[in-house]
């Protein structure tokens, strides 16, 4: 408190008359707006920061959830696909296999089931403060991202369990791992921004959660799906994700078909959904 | 002087419930979408159904001024602050901002019941849109002005109301953007504290910071403030020195 207005930079009089902030009826524009999301990131780590603090200390078991949905599922999975379905792996063993593939599966599931309604249940602070509000879409992908990391751990565990070794494939992890988070941002902050306007999208997502669950080769692999339809299956951005995961860790060949087309689908869907968000949440504010 | 705040002609619409409401649900909207396509010409909400929360307001404010708004419930003062936060948009208008703004429409904005006082601190500074350093180098300085020292590290949730709401506004009172927005924050905690805030942003004004603060108290609007707006249906009715137009608006109050 001890600064004066004349060295306290932020009050020195701007030399150009353009304003810092320009407020209007007409719709703003979309480069500005990621701009000032990007420059929000300090607001976007507390966002992450508060959620994991708080579900570590509310819940008994804490850390202990994040591996064991992908565990418990993985369990049921071997029990029923596997002794019972006999459904083939890629030569890998069968757990392993379906953990692998849980693993993106439930980073992406869960980033847009608890996504989807962020802006809801979040409605008492946009209400009072202006940020950009893709950040709280953005920081459950944030908080699931972390989940997903710590789940990768047990991961590696098994793969030492199983003595898979570990190849240079690895190496594109990175990559996949960023692809699916531009992904779940991308679909988390679409619903979120959506249910704001028809609430019915809190209802028909768990179907649809299921529905594309079985769409994915989690279960199965993708070569169990006739050539034919390949391609088409393919359109589905999680298909390229999880087979080239499974391939990563697993050193098998990379689907690089695969890969490109949910490349590409992520990319259109990124781009629609910034505009559909810009569009929608106008009059956000006013429909909570 | 240059202003800080140019206000042009902002208005703001809102349908009254009972029309077309505003979160429909998928089937309202598809319905709406059919039945405007059967009937072309009848599907324009009629006049009735909306209102002007905000009507073609006004107004400049020079860097350095206290500015009070005054006016009664449902006059359209927390419209007008949500439009100059970027909470809500203006339906018409424009509103040209030459510096930060930092809006404390309520205080404690995000405090997390299960979070500590100081994991708080960080958490509201944040979201009000204070920079981490700023925040850390003023830590001491909050705390100290919240009196919560020994409890900094306990949840919220055990916290006193008065505790929780001192720590609310020493986190907001030290937050200094060039433009600051107020809405009836200041009445919070017991007499003692109130002053201390009122002295505390009597000293942020000083140093160049612009502020609004609507208020129902009167008193604080006139130690506190230089001008006063004030508005009554959504329309700027007078605009000038804080002591004139208060006194404009008891009379208001008193004819009605």
């Amino acid at each position: 408190m001890s600064q004066v207005s004349s060295n306290n930079p932020e009050l020195v009089p701007r030399s150009s008359r353009d304003p810092l902030i320009k407020i209007s009826a007409t719709r703003s524009a979309i480069i500005p707006q990621l701009t000032e999301a990007w420059d929000h990131r300090e607001l976007l780590y507390f966002l992450v920061w508060r959620d994991l603090k708080v579900r570590y200390r509310q819940t008994l078991l804490g850390v202990a959830w994040v591996i064991l949905q992908p565990v418990l599922m993985t369990l049921v999975f071997t029990i029923f696909f596997n002794q019972l379905g006999h459904f083939p792996s890629e030569g890998v063993p069968y757990p392993l296999f379906a953990y692998a593939g849980l693993l993106p599966w439930t980073f992406f599931a869960n980033s847009i089931s608890t996504g989807s309604s962020s802006l809801l249940s979040n409605s008492y602070i946009i209400t009072k403060v202006y940020f950009p509000r893709v950040l709280i879409p953005t920081a459950i992908v944030g908080v699931r991202l972390v989940d997903f990391l710590i789940a990768s751990a047990v991961l590696i565990g098994l793969m030492l369990f199983y003595r898979v070794g570990i190849t240079r494939h690895m190496l594109i992890l990175p990559v996949l791992v960023a692809e699916s988070t531009l992904l779940a941002v991308a679909i988390a902050s679409w619903l979120s921004v959506l249910n704001t306007k028809y609430r019915d999208i809190g209802t028909l997502l768990p179907v649809l959660i299921q529905v594309w669950m079985f769409a994915s080769p989690i279960i199965y692999p993708s070569s169990m799906v006739p050539t034919r339809w390949r391609s088409l299956y393919s359109l589905n951005p999680l298909v390229g994700i999880i087979e080239n995961f499974r391939a990563a860790f697993f050193g098998l060949p990379f689907e690089w078909r695969a890969m490109a087309i949910s490349a590409g689908v992520t990319l259109v869907l990124l781009v629609y959904v910034i505009h559909i968000f810009n569009r929608l949440q106008e009059g956000l504010v006013d429909r909570l | 002087m240059l202003p800080i705040i140019q206000v042009n002609n902002i208005s703001k619409q809102y349908r009254v419930s009972g029309s077309p409401s505003v979160a429909p649900t998928l089937r309202e909207a598809l319905m709406a979408k059919l039945k405007s396509s059967f009937n072309a010409t009848g599907n324009h909400a009629n006049d009735s159904g909306l209102f002007w929360a905000v009507k073609d307001i006004s107004f400049e404010v020079n860097p350095g001024e206290v500015v009070g708004i005054v006016g009664r419930n449902g006059a359209g003062k927390s419209t007008l602050l949500k439009i100059i936060s970027r909470i809500i948009k203006p339906t018409f208008g424009e509103v040209n901002i030459y510096g930060r703004v930092g809006s404390l429409l309520e205080i404690g904005t995000g405090f997390h019941p299960d979070l500590s006082g100081r994991e708080n601190v960080f958490l509201n500074g944040a979201i009000i849109g204070m920079r981490r350093e700023e925040m850390r180098r003023k830590f001491d300085d909050i705390v100290a002005f919240a009196e919560v020292e020994r409890f900094l590290d306990t949840p919220v949730k055990y916290y006193s109301s008065g505790m929780y709401m001192r720590l609310a506004f020493a986190v907001a009172a030290h937050f200094e953007p060039e433009v600051l927005i107020l809405d009836e924050v200041l009445a919070v905690g017991d007499v003692a504290f109130q002053k201390k805030c009122l002295e505390k942003m009597k000293h942020v004004s000083r140093q160049g910071h612009t502020i609004f603060f609507v208020s129902h108290d009167l008193l604080s609007v006139r130690q506190f403030c230089t001008r006063a707006l004030l508005i009554e249906s959504g329309q700027l009715l007078d605009d000038g020195p804080v002591a004139a137009v208060t006194d404009r608006y008891l009379e208001l109050m008193s004819q009605k």
